[in-house]
């Protein structure tokens, strides 16, 4: 977390405002603001807890509003430096269809990967009753996704990848489990990148982001767990979203 | 007993010309900023607002809404309106009792988004500083009182909000106030997507959700007349036409 003033703080904003890259962040405020599971002895009673994660990624448009954005960006500093493994960095900087081709891309791997689980599990997961539903119409919504994100590209998408998922598509149970961990994955990714694109393409990315957030809670309440366990959904970085895929036992090639 | 007379006295410690009711509704909005902090009665409810504890947390340093484009200003007053609306509408199916004669996953399900929209209403408050406006009185029209209305109401509700935020979240100037609004727009799909679940509804009713404007958004809410009038100023010599 940044504060709104101080060394550090001016620092990373005018490397930031250089277009520099910044990575890491600084440890000023306890909960933890990039971890994942992180132990947490202010909360009553103390335990552990969802990490943060990011918290959107808003870029320095302007010197001018230097201090303003450093202080919602805090401890995002920033997901702009982190790279996707082998794949061209989504970088937060002012939108640009530059920048939008490079998350949009982003954005079209994962639906990508999502499409190709759905598909995967109607093949070989012996799905019935209300799996078998979700698996169907989830997999159509992650296909018109991948559409839609290819047409906002054009002649920028970049080609599907070869998706692995090993024996998570084997069984009903680890389906549901598999597809619950990718939707979560994907609604954090969403919220991660959603207000760094342009307005033009935030208006597609918006209504796919909260059909990502439905898919996430209908998964959930099939399972028993809870559909909505925060006030406010919180965002992952790129890397965590690969670390999610990895955890979640997808790999992913090309 | 001795029936409340129409005068409170001081030494209770009530400011002369409230109404019970009045004090009740600060009193949700205490509650809902007392489960931000980790201090419910329920450690479900707790958990259900710590993510919006954080995102203050995470905004806590200005990122105030009066510094941004008087655009975004408008858009985020038209969201607390909404959020008010919202919370003060969970808020009295649980005083009611209409969420204690529910089946336990379904009381979860009210209660949760009861929580949450208080801790919206304390998120957005937050963000708008000084610009923030006043709760309107709410009249739910027995829309509170049963399960059956109530839910209804809910998935209504719920889906509603969904196509707000995506609508007006890309009409925001400010970057980090888009940022915000992300992180709140997928809390209100859940709760649709959960409410349609709940009700034997497709929780997904197509692969894109379709966006609202906010002036569609206002003719909506203007046609339940749900809200009744701006609440009334406590220096006001004027009864307040409705207290509920």
């Amino acid at each position: 977390m940044l504060p709104a003033y101080g060394l550090k703080t001016f620092a990373i904003c005018k490397r930031m405002a250089a277009q520099s890259e910044v990575c890491g962040n600084c440890g000023f405020f306890p909960r933890g603001l990039n971890g994942g599971r992180i132990s947490d002895d202010l909360k009553a009673p103390a335990g552990e807890d969802e990490g943060l994660g990011t918290v959107g990624v808003p870029a320095l448009a302007s010197r001018s509003d230097l201090l303003k954005r450093a202080a919602i960006a805090g401890g995002a500093a920033v997901a702009g430096g982190l790279f996707i493994a082998g794949h061209p960095k989504v970088a937060a900087s002012a939108p640009s269809r530059e920048q939008d081709v490079r998350i949009l891309n982003y954005l079209l791997r994962l639906e990508y990967v999502l499409a190709a689980f759905y598909e995967t599990a109607a093949a070989e997961g012996q799905l019935a009753g209300e799996i078998q539903q979700f698996v169907s119409v989830v997999g159509g919504h992650e296909r018109d996704h991948v559409a839609l994100l290819q047409r906002l590209l054009g002649d920028d998408a970049n080609p599907e990848p070869s998706v692995d998922f090993g024996d998570a598509t084997n069984n009903p149970n680890k389906v549901a489990a598999t597809a619950r961990k990718l939707e979560e994955t994907a609604s954090a990714a969403y919220i991660g990148q959603g207000a760094n694109v342009t307005k033009r393409a935030m208006i597609d990315v918006a209504r796919i982001t909260s059909v990502e957030a439905r898919h996430a809670a209908w998964i959930a309440d099939i399972l028993q767990r809870d559909p909505a366990p925060a006030a406010a959904d919180s965002a992952k970085s790129p890397s965590e979203v690969s670390a999610a895929l990895r955890r979640a036992g997808v790999s992913i090639s090309g | 007993m001795e029936r409340p007379s129409s005068h409170i006295k001081k030494e209770e410690g009530v400011t002369s010309g409230l109404t019970l009711e009045q004090l009740d509704q600060d009193g949700a909005i205490q509650e809902g900023i007392a489960d931000l902090y980790g201090n419910s009665r329920a450690d479900f409810l707790r958990k259900a607002v710590v993510g919006g504890g954080v995102l203050i947390a995470a905004l806590s340093a200005p990122p105030r809404v009066e510094a941004a484009a008087a655009s975004d200003v408008r858009i985020f007053q038209f969201g607390l309106n909404f959020e008010y609306l919202q919370s003060a509408f969970y808020t009295e199916t649980e005083r009611l009792g209409t969420v204690a004669e529910m089946a336990a996953r379904k009381a979860l399900w009210a209660r949760t988004l009861g929580a949450h929209e208080r801790a919206h209403v304390a998120i957005i408050k937050k963000l708008l500083g000084p610009a923030a406006g006043k709760r309107p009185s709410f009249n739910f029209g027995g829309n509170t009182e049963t399960e059956d209305r109530f839910t209804r109401t809910a998935v209504a509700m719920e889906d509603l909000t969904t196509a707000l935020l995506t609508g007006l979240t890309p009409k925001l100037q400010d970057q980090g106030l888009a940022a915000a609004a992300f992180s709140l727009m997928t809390v209100e799909a859940r709760h649709a997507a959960w409410a349609r679940h709940l009700v034997g509804a497709l929780p997904v009713a197509s692969a894109f959700d379709e966006p609202k404007s906010l002036d569609e958004v206002d003719r909506i809410v203007a046609s339940t007349r749900f809200i009744s009038t701006l609440r009334v100023r406590t220096t006001t010599t004027r009864n307040p036409r409705f207290t509920g």
